[in-house]
This record gives C-alpha cells, structure tokens and sequence, in this order.
C-alpha cells in the first residue's frame, strides 16, 4: 500500500522540519519512505512544501505524484495552490488560524483545525508544524503516536533537545484535538 | 542533519548529497577540494567539519578548476581523493578530466545535476549524460560513470566510485541530480565493501631507492601516442567486459522495453508495473553504469522487444546510445521532460499504452 | 701526492645522461641546476615531489630526477596544493614561467600563497611566451615588441605588466618571496641562496615561498646570449628590481 502526503506553508513554519519527522516514523517502522523539497530558489516568508511518499510493498517509490492522500496546508497560499491536488477522497488538512474554511470541492475531505491558534496557547507558536503532525495521525491512522515520538528525538539535534518536551506536547495536543470542531 | 553519521548500526533518513559525502569519508577519502554550487553544496558543507574532526584534508578551492587540480595532485600521490559538483561548473572542470584520463589517475566526481545550458537552473536535470559519458575534455578518453536511483545507491556507488577509480585507474563520475541530492531516505551505511588497491608501483612518493616517477600526458612522439591510446582503450574494453552493470526487469517477455536511468527510472518502474497489471508487456532496463553502456544487453532484447522508449530529463542524449545499441533492430522513441521532476508515473502509462497500440 | 677530489660535478637531482632542450643560451638551464643543486644540498632529492607546468618548462621531469606529475597550464599551484595536503611530509614545487604563473594561473597561484600552502613555487620571467613563439605575456615590458605586440606594448591595447614577486609578497600566507636574477656570477649565486631559502622555509613549514627569476630569451628577443643578458640587466631590472620582497623569519630575526 502506497500513501504520499504534502506538507506545504510559509518559509519558517517548520514544514520541512515537519515532513522530515513523519518520514523518520515511517523509517522506525520499516515501511519504505522518500521526502523530497520542493525546489527552486527558495526565499524567507515564500512557499515551501514536501511531498512524503511511504510505501510498504515496494523497495522504491516513483517521485513527482500528480495526486496526493494527504496535504497538510499551514497557510492560505498552500491551501489555493494544492486543493486541486488531493486525490478523490482524500484529505485536506488546513491551519483554520490562517486558512479560509472553505470548500470548494465535494469530492474530499477537509480538516480545519487551529494549529496555529493552539500552537500559540502552547506558548511557542512555532509548534504549528508538530501540532499539525498530531492531527495529520489522527487523521490518517498510518503512524503512531508514540513513533513520532521518537521519530522527534530523532530529528531533534543535541543542542535542541532542551525542545522535545514540549514538541511532544504539541504532537499530542494535534492528536487530541476534537475533530467535531473541525466542521464548519 | 551534519552531525557525524559516519557509522552507524540501524537505517538513518538522509539526504543524497549527505549520504554521498558521509560514504566517501567511509570509504577512505583522504582528500576533499571543492566549490560551492547549487544543488550539491551539502557535501562540500559535511566534508568541511567531518574531514577537519578526522585529520583529513580539506580545501575550499578558489575555483572548480583549482579543485578538481587539486584532486590529481592528491591522486599523483596514490590517496583517495574527491570534489563535487554540479553542471556548468563541471564544465569547468572537462580540461583536468582529460589530463586525469590520460594520467590514468583514479580520480573521483560527484556530479550532481541542474538543468542548463549556461548556467540554466537549480531544478534536477539529466542534461549532463553527455558531459559525463562522452566528454568535454579534448581527446579520446572514457570516464567511468555510475548512475544512483535512490538515496541507498548513492552511498553504493560512491563506494565503487571509489573503487573502480582505483582499481582501473580511471577518472570515476557518480552522475546523480538534483532531486537525488536533495531526498531523503532510510540509508544503510556499511563497512566499505571493496579491497584495498595497492597504489605502491606508481604513486608519487618521492624517488627514494628507484628512478624517478613521472605522471604526464605530453607526449612528443605521435608513434609513442598511438601505442599509449591502444592501451588506453584495451583498458576500457576491459572495464566494458568486467564492470557493465544494470537492472533488469520483466524484460524476457516484453513487447516494450523502458530503458531510463538515475531518478526517472523510480517512476518507469512503477509505470511498467501498473502496465503490466493492465496485461500490457512492457520490461524495464536500468543503466547503473553509463559508461560502460549495457549495449551487449540492449542488442540481445532488441531481437525479441517490438519497442524501446528511452526515459531520460533533458531532451534526449542516452536515446542516441540505446539507437546504437539496437541499431535498426526496432524503434526507439524519446519520452521527456526537458528539465525538473522526472515525468509522473500517469505520463509514462499514457505514453506505453499509445505506444502498445502500434506494435 | 694527494688524491684528486672531484669539487664540480652534475647534481644527483639532474637526470644522468639527460640533455637539456632549452635554446642555447637560454636562462632556464641554469635556473635548473640551481634548484637541482639546493635539492642536493639540502638532501631532499628523494622526499620531493615536482608539479611540472606547460610552457618551455614542461619537460622539467626529462632532466630532473624527482617525481614528478606534469599539471594542466596554470593549474600548477593547484596540484601542487593537492600533493601536499595529501602527502605533508614531502617537499613539493613548483617551476613555472611568467604566463602558467601569472596569467592564466594568477588565481591559483595567489589563492596558495593566500592559504599559506607550505610548498614552493620558482616562476621564470623573461617576459614572453617563449615555447609559443614569442608573444606578449603578463610581464612584457611596456614598450617591448613580441609578435603579438608588433608595435611595443602599449597601454592603451595591452594594459600594464606585473610585478609577480611584489604581488606574492603582499598575500598574508607567503612566508618568502624573492626576485634574483642570472644575469652574471654573483647574482646567480644570490640566485641560489634566495632558491634555498625558499626550499628551507618549506622545510620548516613555515607558509608559501616563492622566487621569481629574471631569465632570457634570446630566441624570441633575437639577441645574444651576452646581448640578452645586457637586456635584463638594462631594461628588466629597473622595474622588476631584484631583491628579497617578503621573509618572516627575516622580520622574527629583527625584533
């Protein structure tokens, strides 16, 4: 089975950092796993996004989907630019804090979750990226809580490890998140 | 992420270009010299604080061309030795490449592929297949050329860059792109598989106890040249015979064979894949060297293929050794992109199921 | 009686039965046996390693017996770099003329002096590309005819000449830079000494070191060997004035 998600926002809000965790989940457990950025001459405050492609039946991945599972947008730009993206009955999963809860199309799913807002009340708005990775599980039931966990520890560098408690609170907060609210 | 990775027992997720800079350090390099450029600068990056911790050297060179000199001096010595790099600038460098083949100098380039001409752009391109298995040295020379697919080979191939650079005394490329460069995936880094080759009879050590060495191409007699250029290409007819390498699969059956290297090829197998589920025959064939070329391989399936379609990112350059290879014994088309991602996997689909109308 | 001793010999560092191809007359045949000699005298004949370049000077390994690799043209100082990073306790040199050096090579040849390299690089200026024919180079004079500057260098067309040795002097990782001259007996023997300082800083690691030698040409300048020689001495030396540019351990030896 193959799924391949998006993470897509502002240059800053840790959407690379974001992928990169979820890929090292996959990795922990041993499933077949590519991130790739995307690419071009990438500026502070532009876009930014990943594509994340996991797989547990075959050794490697084709790259460049013309379709995606799962796109999480942390902003209104991502959200415009993918919509059309996401594959018939897959999912949009929105930052409401910064994105319009709108639909446009009626063959998806969306999520409108506040992970800004949240990530704010944390005390360190730049947990909107791991927030974000709580609902994307929730939503997706491909990975645990507990890999991301470690998948964290992982990508977290030394110096920065003084951080892992409260990404993990983030990852949890994302994850706990009551997704009736999410409805518009 | 250029924290020291160097050994490590489980899988890590890591970036190409860190996967390619962390095998050379396993793989013995004793030397880095190298230049800064867009999309390959992370290995310069982790060569700079990983060969400084190990007391290994480390130059950033003035120039492309300073570094890749800089190479062939270390190499005169016997040691292992590297740059990286990436298309317009290794154009810079095809001057020290023919003086390194002609030396017969077991020098190594990582070159890491952006769309040009000129100095073009940063997206993943193939637009150097040429550059790298033809040459823009003068001279008649072969370089031997890996090409990696995913992140794992990456690390395989510049293992046996390594190698066979030392072992053929040969100019060595590991021809990746972009997009490799820059994705990540789980990488085993394992012991350095091959055996040491013993440099001792022709490095330059100092002439203590024998005559003196020399490493030189000029070559003032044109009777001395035509016995050196004979044994030259003996040495690459061996390389051919010994060292050919590629994937293959579902091609014993195959009406229509896709033959695609380095990134594109991920895509071109999970389009044969798919078409096969929709009871089209089509196989792939994977170059991992593109010099030497699996001709030997093409020629045997073009006696039974109907199709070949040459996978490639740039406007077609491997399609012209694939026509050789078949020569006349089926058709080849071209499916491209100029310059980017590879073609998706619906492109590839789209393109054999045309194709399987018109056997 | 007592027995005859030999006092004047071929240095072990030249080839044995090799000859040079150099013009006669030319410069360069002395220049070598002075660095031949330095290396025999400082007894690193086999630890060194030369990086031969292109130009009259690319056969340097048929008449020496070191190791040596033959670089790219101006590319020199780069292999040299190379070598030396890779093997530190070798001694490394270069020998190069005024266009590998400080024309198509300027950068690479700046860049390791700017680094410090300890190795050590000899430039022969005789202000023209002599194995070419003898066309204007880097340091043709101003003035000087070259058939490439068949009215005499002016500024206008062909800019200024440089003063190599000067330019070494000011990068922060030269330890040594000298210019001498072969014009007559003691200045070859200042020659020499400048030729083994050089090799002796390199010995002691102490950053690059360099030494321009003023040389002939008389193929190309169409002159005597003496007229050559009347030539440097009157037209060469008043703008590159011989003379030590830079030595650290000079300034150490001060304070």
């Amino acid at each position: 089975m193959e799924n391949n998600f998006i993470i897509a926002g502002f240059g800053g809000q840790g959407v690379l950092l974001a992928g990169e965790v979820l890929a090292n989940a996959f990795m922990l457990d041993n499933i077949n796993v590519t991130w790739y950025p995307s690419y071009g001459a990438e500026m502070r405050g532009g876009t930014v996004n990943c594509e994340i492609v996991m797989n547990d039946a075959e050794d490697v991945s084709s790259v460049n989907k013309a379709e995606t599972d799962y796109i999480v947008a942390l902003n209104q730009a991502s959200f415009d630019r993918f919509l059309s993206k996401v594959k018939k009955g897959g999912w949009m999963i929105a930052n409401s804090t910064l994105v319009k809860q709108l639909k446009p199309r009626a063959d998806i799913n969306y999520i409108f979750a506040p992970v800004t807002a949240l990530a704010d009340k944390l005390g360190n708005v730049k947990m909107t990226n791991i927030l974000s990775l709580g609902v994307l599980a929730k939503i997706s039931r491909l990975v645990s809580l507990e890999t991301l966990e470690k998948a964290l520890d992982i990508v977290i560098p030394p110096h920065r490890k003084s951080l892992l408690p409260l990404n993990i609170k983030a990852l949890k907060i994302g994850y706990e998140y009551d997704l009736s609210l999410t409805n518009v | 992420m250029t924290e020291c990775l160097t050994t490590t027992d489980n899988k890590v997720l890591t970036k190409g270009n860190y996967a390619i800079a962390n095998a050379a350090v396993m793989a013995g390099c004793e030397c880095y010299f190298g230049y800064p450029i867009t999309p390959q600068s992370e290995i310069g990056e982790f060569m700079s604080g990983k060969m400084q911790e190990l007391k290994r050297a480390y130059v950033s060179a003035e120039s492309e061309l300073a570094a890749i000199n800089m190479v062939i001096g270390a190499c005169s010595t016997g040691a292992k030795a590297m740059t990286s790099s990436s298309s317009c600038a290794v154009a810079l460098m095809q001057e020290a490449l023919s003086y390194a083949a002609s030396d017969e100098l077991p020098v190594v380039l990582i070159s890491v592929m952006r769309g040009g001409p000129g100095l073009g752009n940063i997206y993943p391109s193939q637009g150097d297949y040429n550059q790298a298995t033809i040459g823009g040295g003068n001279g008649d020379y072969k370089l031997i050329v890996l090409a990696p697919s995913t992140v794992q080979e990456c690390v395989d191939l510049t293992y046996k860059a390594f190698y066979l650079a030392h072992k053929y005394k040969n100019p060595t490329i590991m021809l990746a792109d972009g997009l490799l460069g820059q994705m990540m995936e789980p990488v085993e880094f394992k012991e350095y598989p091959y055996p040491e080759i013993d440099n001792s009879s022709w490095a330059l050590t100092g002439a203590k106890n024998r005559p003196a060495r020399v490493i030189r191409s000029y070559a003032p007699s044109a009777d001395n040249q035509c016995e050196f250029l004979k044994k030259l290409h003996a040495k690459y007819k061996l390389i051919e015979e010994n060292e050919t390498d590629w994937e293959e699969i579902n091609t014993e059956d195959a009406d229509i064979i896709l033959v695609s290297f380095g990134s594109p090829a991920r895509n071109a197998k999970s389009a044969m894949k798919e078409c096969r589920k929709l009871g089209i025959k089509v196989g792939l064939l994977r170059p991992i060297t593109l010099f030497p070329f699996p001709s030997k391989r093409i020629s045997e399936l073009a006696d039974t293929a109907k199709k070949f379609i040459s996978v490639e990112i740039n406007m077609g350059q491997m399609i012209r050794d694939i026509k050789l290879a078949v020569n006349g014994k089926a058709p080849v088309e071209l499916l491209n992109r100029p310059v980017g991602n590879p073609p998706s996997v619906e492109e590839i689909v789209a393109r054999i199921k045309k194709e399987s109308e018109v056997l | 009686m007592a027995a005859l001793t030999q006092t004047f010999k071929m240095p072990d560092s030249i080839k044995k039965g090799s000859k040079f191809s150099f013009c006669p007359g030319c410069d360069h045949g002395v220049a070598v046996r002075l660095v031949a000699e330095v290396l025999d005298e400082l007894g690193l004949r086999d630890n060194a390693i030369l990086v031969a370049s292109i130009g009259c000077s690319v056969t340097l390994y048929d008449f020496m017996e070191v190791d040596s690799i033959e670089a790219p043209h101006g590319r020199a100082l780069a292999e040299a770099t190379g070598v030396k990073r890779a093997r530190p306790e070798r001694t490394v040199f270069t020998y190069q003329g005024d266009g590998d050096f400080a024309s198509i090579g300027m950068a690479e040849s700046l860049h390791c002096a700017l680094r410090g390299e300890s190795v050590t690089a000899i430039c022969i200026n005789n202000t023209t590309y002599g194995m070419t024919g003898g066309q204007l180079g880097p340091t043709t004079l101003l003035g000087q005819i070259t058939t490439t500057s068949p009215t005499g260098r002016n500024v206008d067309y062909y800019g200024y000449p440089v003063k190599i040795a000067e330019h070494v002097a000011l990068c922060d990782g030269t330890a040594y830079s000298a210019r001498v001259s072969l014009d007559s007996v003691p200045n070859i023997r200042k020659a020499k000494a400048a030729i083994k300082k050089a090799f002796e800083i390199q010995q002691k690691g102490l950053g690059f070191s360099f030494v321009e030698i003023l040389s002939t040409c008389p193929t190309n300048w169409k002159k005597t060997p003496q007229q050559a020689h009347e030539r440097v001495r009157e037209e060469m030396m008043p703008v590159y004035k011989p003379g030590v540019y830079k030595d650290i351990t000079a300034d150490a030896e001060v304070k």
